[in-house]
């Protein structure tokens, strides 16, 4: 099989763009305090097929960052619970990085690489109790992704 | 000629696995982007092997597996896993599918399992 990566890009970009649209509607739904389990689910989902698609497409940077964002979905499952008053500014930061660094596969040059700071944050706190570390410059308002 | 359904929710992959597989002779008789479209497609089709997605929406693959398998026993199934899934794998294993791929996937691996568990008596 000889692979047509251009043509895999851009179906990564095209799917990959409807699914930040649903991980910030299930994100708002949270933010709402509404749907927990289903919208933690589908950001987890989301998460983890956009770190599969990155992947192959050798996106690794994409992929990493979507692993990070998986697993603290992951773990915020397995807790039944947001952690604290700066978790869910947390995951809006995340996807918000996560769409630039998709969007950036677009733009001519090197692709974005990840915020390491933030990319530590969603991996810290994970299945321990852990504080959340603050990456930022205070809370993002929540933001409507593929606009 | 085997028959396939492609179960993922991304079509992305499902494409994938349709071109890796197709020039080699398989026909994919139906794609399905949830659990609970691969059992009604299942039961529809009645494919010979089914690739099925762990991680997908409304019914996880797992479950999917076992609704299909409670029923067609004979169903052949290989799981798409990603890596750091090892869990998921063993349960799927447990729940009755033969075998399993991991993303990203490589054609070799995919065309050597899919034969792989055409040979295995069921």
């Amino acid at each position: 099989m000889s692979f047509d990566r251009a043509k895999y890009e851009r179906l990564f970009l095209e799917e990959a763009s409807e699914y930040l649209s649903e991980m910030s509607q299930a994100l708002l739904s949270l933010e709402k305090d509404d749907a927990f389990v289903e919208s933690v689910d589908t950001i987890f989902r989301l998460a983890h097929s956009v770190k599969s698609m990155a992947a192959t497409v050798g996106q690794e940077d994409i992929a990493a960052f979507s692993h990070g964002l998986e697993d603290r979905m992951q773990a915020i499952r397995t807790r039944g619970s947001l952690l604290g008053a700066s978790e869910l500014p947390l995951l809006f930061r995340a996807l918000s990085q996560l769409e630039e660094m998709i969007r950036s596969v677009e733009a001519p040059g090197p692709s974005r690489p990840p915020d390491a700071d933030l990319l530590m944050a969603l991996e810290s706190a994970g299945l321990d109790d852990s504080p959340i570390v603050d990456t930022g410059p205070g809370a993002l308002a929540p933001k409507k992704m593929g606009s | 000629m085997a028959t396939v359904l492609i179960a993922d929710d991304a079509s992305f992959m499902r494409q994938m696995i349709r071109e890796i597989i197709e020039p080699e002779g398989y026909e994919v008789v139906s794609e399905a982007n949830n659990g609970v479209e691969a059992v009604e497609r299942f039961e529809e089709f009645a494919p010979d092997i089914v690739t099925m997605d762990i991680v997908m929406p409304k019914q996880s693959g797992i479950d999917a597996v076992k609704d299909i398998l409670v029923r067609y026993p004979a169903a052949r199934i290989v799981m798409c896993s990603a890596l750091g899934q090892e869990t998921l794998v063993m349960e799927s294993l447990e729940a009755g599918a033969m075998d399993f791929i991991v993303k990203p996937f490589k054609p070799e691996s995919v065309l050597g399992t899919l034969e792989k568990i055409l040979e295995k008596e069921v």
